[in-house]
């Protein structure tokens, strides 16, 4: 493997050297070496009599082994990383990248990246998908090259299926001659992005110090261009390690970040006239909000319509409380005359009613005739192993290009077509949605009545308990359980950062390390984070807790505790259902009891507020009270809520 | 995957509607009172996991589809026990292998018992 300039006169593993010296020492006493190659051993000597390199080495001073140095090539890698500004580096430490950690703290200051201490690679990982949905950048991590980025991967898959920009390293000894025995070998491979190169959109394995500073570069470019993604980069050992033998001909491009693509302008005005036309436009919007314009644009978007929004809640899109969000009203897509989808990854989940029975069918459930437009990044990126771009939908108008940076385009385009009469029509209309959506919420208010006393304690008096507590902060909610819809049902949120979306992936284990992250982005803005988070979820990176109290990152994470793979437990019993041989056991395999879990007590073993478990209704109140005294003191509190399954 | 993934929501209303759970007056309650037994029945709902989409307080839940809150259920018994044998999309059709007759009717004695919804009005949490 060559490594060009940056090959070190004094490596660690430098073998080959010492054994050139050996070699030039024998070259030099010919003599001696003859004599010892012409003397054969007599009788049966059970050691070797020492041959010329062995004589030499013992005659000859020692070779040149220096013990220090004055500059590595970490420190050149941390001094890209503080160019790219990136604030943090979340790592399972680990050997394969001991220059760059010891960089990071003695070159670096440990800051700008500063390490966060993870104690598994999902975690690091997720933690950097929830910060980037939050702060708007994407946050670096590292980590053993082939067995932490094993870990590392099912966080990855749910950051790619999320559009999440997270810069993942991985060390690795390149050199087959420059390992040691033993873990070195098991720790190494010729291409550890391999089992990542699916879900990730750009990786490399830079060679030089040179190459680094590129490849750096170029991956944060690429990450956070939409549609975003994780990007990966694997870093050799002795480059990270040994001295910088070219420092003068280094240098650090500077980053060009890609101007987001608009849709087409002609296609954005074929859209605005089918939009000003329509009786009836709805408009389906899931990742739309990657900065904080985005939700403003899209209010402006829908009141210059006074059209139907159905939010996807992907990411922070549309105030919940808007009278023309019509999220928890999906029938109006049956009286839909246009559907504008935007950034939606599954359309054909949205638009049809899926039956899982022995015979798997689907029918629309949009009206017939209906026009179809999609505007977003997802058509023009994609691969081809993991399916998670779904099923095709036939659609009437596809336009390429980010929604956020195309709306201000498609905006102007509507308002030069509206005159007086339409926005008659259309003020009728938003009002019609105004009252639907008053009556949606009161709805909503009045279902929540029901078990309100009840134990297990229900979601939905969970959830107004909490807003009771929160809605007077600065509060910034980023994580839920599955399908625990109340927030959106209930809650005010009209604060670009008071959402931040989900898994992605719907790989379980995201919801507690990536709401730590986000916390960590809310922690410099003085917010009050708080997250709702499945028991099941919960017990696959509960020592997330350690990282939170290390690192006093204040949260409230409430733990809705069904004490069940509940989603599992549903799809358990309609298979029993099916098969008629019995319904009453499905509970095996499923449930998390016997012995419950004591979630508060798991807290505080990681340094947490522990609360709970609380069984009544009636608790709630106190304790919650009690946790957000604790996360305004800047520390991570928990709360066990025993609930109800959903 | 999103929050909501309702695959439909229309469904979700179909089924709801189908329940009417929020349908007739008290008057037509009383004709349509189940002459099940609502203890056994709340045994049945609880072990037959019934409780798992639709809560232990027949709130309402979610699996896929939104599952519609029957609490106080209204749905004459006989409806509910076909409604039961061919049930809709995401429900398991429950036949009379794993649920007799009587144990549905017993559910439904129960899920008439159960209080339901109240004015929301009354719960200062709730108007926020």
């Amino acid at each position: 493997m060559p490594k060009g300039s940056n090959a070190p006169d004094s490596g660690r593993r430098n073998f080959l050297k010492g054994a050139t010296f050996a070699g030039a020492a024998a070259l030099a006493s010919p003599v001696a070496a003859s004599t010892q190659a012409s003397d054969p051993p007599k009788g049966s000597s059970k050691a070797a009599v020492p041959g010329p390199r062995l004589a030499a080495a013992e005659t000859m001073p020692p070779s040149k082994d220096p013990v220090s140095q004055t500059t590595s090539g970490g420190d050149f890698m941390v001094d890209v990383f503080k160019t790219l500004d990136i604030d943090y580096l979340a790592m399972n430490c680990a050997s394969s990248f001991r220059g760059l950690h010891e960089a990071v703290l003695n070159h670096g200051g440990n800051t700008k990246p500063e390490i966060l201490t993870c104690p598994h690679e999902e975690i690091a990982v997720h933690m950097a998908q929830g910060y980037a949905k939050i702060e708007g950048k994407p946050m670096a991590m590292i980590c053993h090259g082939v067995v932490g980025l094993q870990h590392a991967t099912m966080a990855m898959y749910n950051a790619w299926c999320d559009r999440v920009p997270v810069i993942v390293m991985g060390g690795n000894i390149i050199e087959a001659n420059k390992r040691g025995p033993g873990a070195e070998w098991v720790h190494s491979a010729i291409d550890p992005g391999a089992i990542a190169r699916d879900f990730v959109k750009w990786d490399d394995q830079p060679t030089s110090l040179q190459h680094f500073a590129e490849s750096a570069v170029r991956a944060y470019k690429v990450a956070t261009t939409p549609p975003m993604a994780p990007v990966m980069l694997s870093l050799d050992a002795e480059l990270q390690e040994n001295p910088i033998a070219d420092a003068e001909t280094l240098k650090i491009p500077k980053l060009s970040k890609v101007i987001p693509p608009q849709g087409d302008s002609a296609a954005l005005a074929e859209l605005a006239k089918m939009l000003v036309v329509a009786e009836n436009p709805v408009i389906i919007v899931d990742r739309v909000a990657r900065t904080p314009a985005g939700m403003a644009r899209l209010v402006e978007l829908a009141e210059t319509l006074q059209c139907a929004v159905i939010d996807n809640v992907g990411r922070m899109n549309f105030p919940s409380r808007h009278p023309l969000n019509q999220s928890f009203r999906r029938a109006i897509l049956r009286q839909a005359d246009v559907i504008v989808a935007m950034e939606v990854n599954e359309l054909w989940g949205s638009l049809n009613a899926f039956s899982d029975r022995i015979v798997r069918s689907s029918k629309p459930n949009y009206k017939q005739g209906a026009k179809i437009v999609t505007l977003g990044s997802r058509d023009l990126y994609m691969k081809s192993n993991y399916q998670d771009f779904g099923r095709y939908q036939e659609v009437d108008l596809t336009i390429g290009g980010d929604a956020e940076a195309s709306l201000p385009i498609l905006i102007e385009q509507i308002k030069r077509l509206i005159d007086d009469g339409k926005k008659s029509a259309f003020a009728a209309r938003g009002q019609k949605l105004a009252a639907a959506k008053l009556a949606a919420v009161e709805q909503a208010k009045s279902d929540a009545t029901i078990g309100w006393d009840a134990s297990p304690i229900t979601t939905a008096r969970l959830c107004a308990e909490v807003y009771g507590q929160i809605k007077d902060e600065d509060w910034s909610l980023v994580g839920t359980a599955i399908r625990l819809t109340w927030p959106h049902r209930l809650w005010k949120f009209d604060k670009p950062y008071q959402w931040n979306g989900v898994s992605g992936g719907a790989g379980v284990g995201y919801n507690l390390p990536a709401s730590l992250g986000a916390a960590l982005a809310n922690k410099r803005h003085g917010r009050l984070t708080l997250a709702f988070g499945g028991d099941g979820d919960f017990l696959f990176a509960p020592s997330t807790l350690w990282t939170a109290a290390h690192h006093r990152i204040p949260m409230l994470y409430i733990v809705h505790n069904n004490r069940a793979y509940h989603q599992e437990y549903m799809y358990l019993q309609a298979m029993a259902a099916r098969h008629g041989r019995g319904i009453t056991n499905t509970a095996t395999g499923i449930t998390i009891t016997d012995p419950n879990v004591d979630y508060a007590t798991i807290a505080r073993g990681f340094g947490v507020h522990g609360e709970g478990p609380i069984i009544d209704p009636k608790d709630l109140g106190p304790a919650l009270k009690r946790a957000i005294a604790v996360a305004k003191t800047g520390q991570p509190a928990v709360i066990d809520v025993v609930t109800d399954p959903r | 995957m999103n929050l909501f993934t309702m695959r439909s929501a229309y469904v979700a209303v179909l089924v709801a509607g189908a329940f009417a759970a929020h349908g007739p007056g008290p008057a037509a309650l009383a004709q349509e009172r189940s002459s099940g037994d609502a203890a056994n029945g709340k045994r049945v709902y609880l072990a037959d996991g019934c409780f798992t989409c639709h809560g232990r307080a027949g709130q309402g839940g979610a699996m896929n589809y939104p599952a519609p809150a029957i609490a106080k259920l209204e749905m004459p018994v006989e409806s509910f026990v076909s409604f039961l044998r061919d049930a809709p999309n995401d429900m398991p059709a429950y036949s009379t292998d794993v649920l007799s007759d009587k144990e549905a009717a017993d559910i439904h004695a129960y899920l008439q018992s159960l209080p339901g919804r109240k004015q929301a009005k009354d719960f200062p949490l709730l108007n926020q």
